[in-house]
């Protein structure tokens, strides 16, 4: 409201005591207010209470999460005796975990993809391993999750085999303290100690698996302090240290995006909402437009009228909110037990001021942006409307004061949407997609009106009547389509980027995908290993690569450290990489920039590098790239750029050097088999019999994990888009309600001239029909549009049109456009003429 | 819009020689779709300070359109009018809406009573408009004075019609208006009733020395006040009545 408005309306005291008497008259009409409201703001606040409940655990379980105050993680390599030696100086204790993947072997020959944990005595520093029974784990023993046991069918006392070593289950693992902290994502865990572990004989060079050393820092010890003195006094081993307080950053990241998702298919619901705002604001106050007519007459000032349906709107909000805030802690409660078995802490639910109050602002700001526009014009209800036919003024325009009050509540909305967003361009893409959708289906609407008045009367029957409807004056035909439309376009895009993103992990499997990795094959086994997988059955391909581990320490002589990577190429230079050597480009490879080495190079060390690594680091030809190996520094210069495609699941490296350097270095091999699927137990079977170090990993397992992760994403979407749906379908009934008057009447009259109950029914099936073609066309057609940006732009990622999901669209709008028709006619049908025509 | 609150600003008085209301060349025309309607067309009309004016005419002739230039409800298209001192012209909606709670009461056909209100809260709405302190008790006295003192906290759908015009009588004349403007009052209402809320609406008149501009189609109810002038096509007979 303007200022000019506040100054003048006669008090707020008398704006508050008149809303009250208003308020008397009951709320029926805006139910529908109240509940679009509530549903937005019970899936924003479920998702930020969830969010901060996580949080929170995550905070208050960060040290036992991580397993220490700090932890050091070496790679493939031990910790390095002068680092170690700098934290046994100052910590309380330390323990050390080495983890890596490897196939159990069970007494019946059935074998299982793990991952096996092996750890001290000083294990765990925090928390408490529960094994059940509660047995010591002494060397050669292992206990593993129950779910490998029920998988392998095991029973305690049973002698396994990992690797060359048979160790005996004397017991079922129930819990892991720090779980969280080494997430076992390959596999199931198998807890062992270090010397079960040297005993695998898994341990070789270029095996893949991961050193780590938690620190417990003497009472009163400061981490974050311990972690800088330990990186200025060996600022060139690129360590990677992790304190409690980032216990999780990768789960935290993870989350933040996931909410952010959540949160904006919740702002959805809540722009539904606002759209059943308006149209129940509007249709409450043009209800009321008799008393607001009266009041000027009696000579209210148009302010004391705005501020007036103001506080009663500002009341049902209130109560809406609230509704909201309490019908979303519940779902948060809901949503946590769904999610119990995803989560790495169980969240600390508790009704968090904060969330709550941002969902709250989101209805408020929503209500007022929505809301103003309709309060503005029956502020402006003149007292001669009384003695008029036509109680509210078409086309009205609220005062300017209205207007710019309106606009600054939509401002702030967006504002608060972009400001509270993980990736705040992402939020202001959505806001404007969100505005260019709305503007879509009004424009449709307006095509639809307008095409129907130019055919409508060259037609005759019930195509005439039906089209006749859609264009007359007061057609609900624009909110129809706007509020089913708005919805189901929230949710084919969320189905179409669900849809591409399984595909690629599914269904876009190459063709010549392998059916097997093989990792850790000696250079001893490789002429035995060769041998046997080509006697398998089935076996059509087998490619084999040597495998190093690398850590990239220095980039055109900067420490990493110093570098400033480009998003999306950082990962490259935290950790190990894998590396590999060859003479002749891999197959399929793409020379982007520079050329490959002649196949007898064996001069100063070159390296080929991933091209868009290169962009990201601003590296090219020529720049040297330095490389630790085996804790050696080895420079390599760059000869080419090569561009890789990571989802072709064949061996890809980022890195590749020349021959000539690292065949002499110990390490191990990768081989890929490609074969008939049918004998894919055998294949498995008979290489980890004959090679008990060799694990082998099958592809579409691996996948099949990807792809169980993203269903959970999925669904946690798609039940939030439905709450954009339901404020839809809310709303879609809200408008065939509010016509419903008019529909009565018009089938009175058709009946009085003769009409049949059938000709009536056909001419609302034509209307409701057209309407939802026309929507669910546009539907399909926006979120489309709207899955290939967030594909291509969010996740620079191919997209392909889902027939199936548009198809669904089409069918689902028309379905629901034709019901809710279907129920107003039935409706209208019933009413008796004679007692109508009475009444007029 | 003016700050009116608690503190209404006095309008300009009318000298005791001026008329309550004076009219020149007024004329009013509306936009259709079919092109202007000239509804009124020139009126000429001068009305005394008490003085009771009868308004006749045809449907469609104009009385009503009249009657809304009076109450500031809309605005003229030409001429000039005055009404209590004040140049309506002139004057904002906020102002206008402010010369109406004070100046004016408006007795409806259709009674237009806020059906969520109770009897004396309709009444006391104008003086709650106007921030006046004892709205609730000159209500109460008000609606007493039309014979609805045992009807105080009943709504409007509990009243009988007759009760519901003496209600709107109640308000219209609660602020003691210098006009009361009414627009076929007994339209709703039986005969006899009809009746009875006339009587009311004359002796408050005389009671207040109000000046009343009464619209009607019925001849004998006219012939009640002082003068009766008629209009034809938006144009009163007889020129300056």
């Amino acid at each position: 409201m303007s200022a000019r408005a506040g100054a003048g309306f006669g008090g707020w005291p008398l704006a508050f005591r008149l809303a009250r008497r208003e308020l008397r008259g009951g709320v029926r009409s805006l139910r529908i207010v109240l509940v679009c409201l509530a549903l937005g703001v019970a899936a924003i606040a479920a998702v930020g209470t969830l969010r901060t409940a996580i949080d929170a655990g995550l905070r208050a379980d960060g040290a036992r999460l991580l397993g220490g105050d700090v932890e050091l993680r070496a790679g493939s390599q031990p910790v390095p005796d002068a680092v170690r030696g700098f934290i046994n100086a100052r910590a309380a204790r330390t323990s050390d975990i080495t983890i890596l993947r490897s196939l159990l072997v069970a007494p019946s020959g059935e074998r299982l993809l793990v991952e096996v944990k092996a750890v001290d005595a000083a294990y765990p520093l925090l928390g408490a391993v529960v094994l059940d029974p509660a047995v010591p784990l002494r060397d050669g023993e292992v206990a593993v999750e129950p779910l490998i046991a029920e998988r392998l069918g095991l029973k305690l006392g049973d002698e396994l085999r990992l690797g060359e070593a048979h160790p005996r289950l004397v017991a079922l693992l129930r819990a892991e303290p720090d779980k969280a902290a080494t997430p076992a994502f390959f596999g199931p865990r198998v807890l062992a100690t270090r010397a079960t572990l040297d005993a695998t004989g898994l341990i070789q060079p270029g095996s893949l698996l991961q050193h780590s050393l938690r620190v417990q820092l003497p009472p009163g010890g400061d981490a974050a302090a311990f972690v800088a003195a330990l990186r200025q006094a060996f600022p060139d081993e690129g360590l990677r240290l992790r304190t409690a307080s980032t216990a999780e950053p990768g789960f935290s990241r993870f989350m933040d995006s996931t909410a952010s998702f959540l949160v904006l298919a919740g702002l959805t619901a809540l722009l539904v909402g606002g759209i059943g705002v308006a149209t129940g604001v509007r249709a409450w106050l043009e209800a009321r437009a008799r008393t607001i007519a009266t009041m000027r007459c009696l000579g209210a000032p148009s302010g004391l009228v705005l501020a007036m349906y103001l506080v009663q709107l500002l009341a049902l909000s209130a109560v809406g909110i609230i509704a909201g805030l309490v019908a979303g802690y519940g779902l948060t409660w809901l949503a946590a037990q769904f999610l119990a078995g995803s989560l790495p802490v169980p969240p600390r639910l508790a009704p968090y001021p904060g969330p709550l109050a941002l969902a709250a602002l989101y209805g408020l700001l929503t209500a007022l942006a929505f809301a103003l526009w309709p309060l503005g014009r029956a502020a402006r209800i003149p007292g001669a409307a009384l003695f008029r036919d036509a109680i509210a003024p078409e086309g009205a325009r609220p005062g300017w004061g209205v207007l710019a009050a309106q606009l600054a509540a939509a401002a702030a909305l967006i504002g608060l949407v972009v400001a509270t967003a993980g990736d705040p361009r992402f939020a202001a893409g959505f806001c404007a997609a969100a505005l260019a959708t709305l503007g879509l289906f009004r424009l449709g609407a307006a095509g639809l009106m307008l095409v129907a008045g130019r055919v409508s009367h060259r037609l005759r029957g019930a195509w005439r009547l039906g089209l006749a409807n859609l264009h007359r004056p007061g057609a609900p035909t624009a909110l129809v389509m706007v509020s089913l439309g708005i919805g189901l376009t929230t949710l084919t895009a969320i189905a179409q980027i669900e849809g591409n993103l399984r595909r690629q992990v599914e269904a876009d499997l190459p063709k010549r995908a392998p059916n097997f990795f093989f990792v850790d094959i000696q250079q001893d086994q490789l002429a035995r290993f060769d041998a046997l997988v080509a006697t398998l059955p089935g076996v059509e391909e087998v490619r084999r690569v040597p495998n190093l581990r690398a850590r990239i320490t220095a980039l055109k002589g900067v420490p990493v450290a110093q570098v400033r990577a480009a998003p999306g190429s950082e990962w490259a230079l935290a950790g190990d990489r894998g590396l590999t050597y060859s003479a002749t480009p891999p197959e399929g490879a793409r020379i982007v920039t520079g050329a490959w080495w002649a196949p007898d190079y064996r001069g100063a060390p070159l390296v080929s590098l991933d091209a868009s690594l290169a962009e990201g680091w601003n590296v090219g030809i020529g720049d040297v790239v330095t490389l630790n190996i085996l804790g050696r520094d080895l420079e390599f210069r760059i000869a080419n750029t090569r561009a890789v495609n990571w989802r072709g699941m064949g061996m890809n490296f980022a890195l590749v050097a020349s021959p000539g350097v690292l065949e002499a270095a110990p390490h191990s091999n990768i081989a890929t088999v490609r074969g008939d699927p049918a004998q894919d137990a055998t294949v498995l079977r008979s290489v980890t019999d004959a090679f008990p170090n060799v694990t082998g990993v099958r592809v579409r397992d691996a996948l099949e994990t990807v792809a169980a992760l993203l269903s959970r994403v999925a669904t946690a979407l798609t039940a939030t888009a439905s709450l954009t749906l339901a404020s839809g379908v809310l709303v879609l009934g809200g408008a065939v309600a509010a016509g419903q008057r008019r529909r009565v009447r018009d089938a009175v009259v058709l009946k009085v001239l003769g009409a049949t109950r059938g000709q009536i029914s056909a001419a609302w099936a034509v209307e409701f029909g057209l309407v939802g073609a026309t929507s669910g066309l546009l539907a399909a057609v926006a979120g489309c549009a709207a899955s290939w940006a967030v594909m291509r732009f969010m996740l620079g990622s191919a997209w392909v049109p889902l027939w199936g999901v548009m198809a669904a669209t089409l069918l689902g709008c028309l379905a629901l456009a034709l019901g809710f028709g279907r129920i107003g006619t039935a409706l209208a049908l019933r009413a008796r003429p004679a007692g109508e025509l009475r009444g007029e | 819009m003016d700050a009116i609150t608690s503190h209404p600003r006095p309008l300009p008085e009318q000298t005791p020689t001026e008329s309550l209301i004076e009219a020149r060349a007024l004329s009013f025309s509306v936009a259709s779709s079919g092109g202007v309607v000239n509804i009124l067309r020139g009126v000429d009309l001068k009305v005394q300070p008490g003085e009771a004016l009868g308004l006749v005419g045809p449907s469609g002739s104009g009385k009503t359109s009249l009657l809304m230039l009076l109450a500031g409800l809309e605005r003229p298209s030409g001429g000039t009018l005055r009404v209590a001192g004040a140049d309506l012209a002139a004057m904002d909606e906020d102002a206008l809406a402010r010369f109406r709670r004070e100046k004016v009461g408006i007795v409806f056909q259709a009674f237009h009573l806020i059906p969520s209100m109770t009897a004396l809260e309709n009444v006391a709405m104008p003086l709650e408009f106007a921030g006046r302190r004892d709205a609730f008790d000159r209500a109460e006295a008000s609606l007493r004075a039309v014979g609805l003192g045992h009807r105080l906290g009943h709504y409007p759908g509990q009243l009988s019609g007759g009760e519901q015009q003496r209600v709107a009588l109640a308000r219209a004349t609660v602020a003691e208006p210098a006009l009361l403007l009414a627009d076929e009052p007994t339209g709703n209402l039986d005969r006899a009733t009809g009746g009875l809320v006339m009587d009311l609406l004359f002796g408050l008149r005389e009671r207040l020395g109000t000046t009343l501009v009464l619209v009607t189609h019925d001849e004998a109810l006219a012939a009640r006040c002082g003068r009766v002038v008629r209009m034809e096509d938006g144009l009163l007979s007889g020129g300056v009545a």
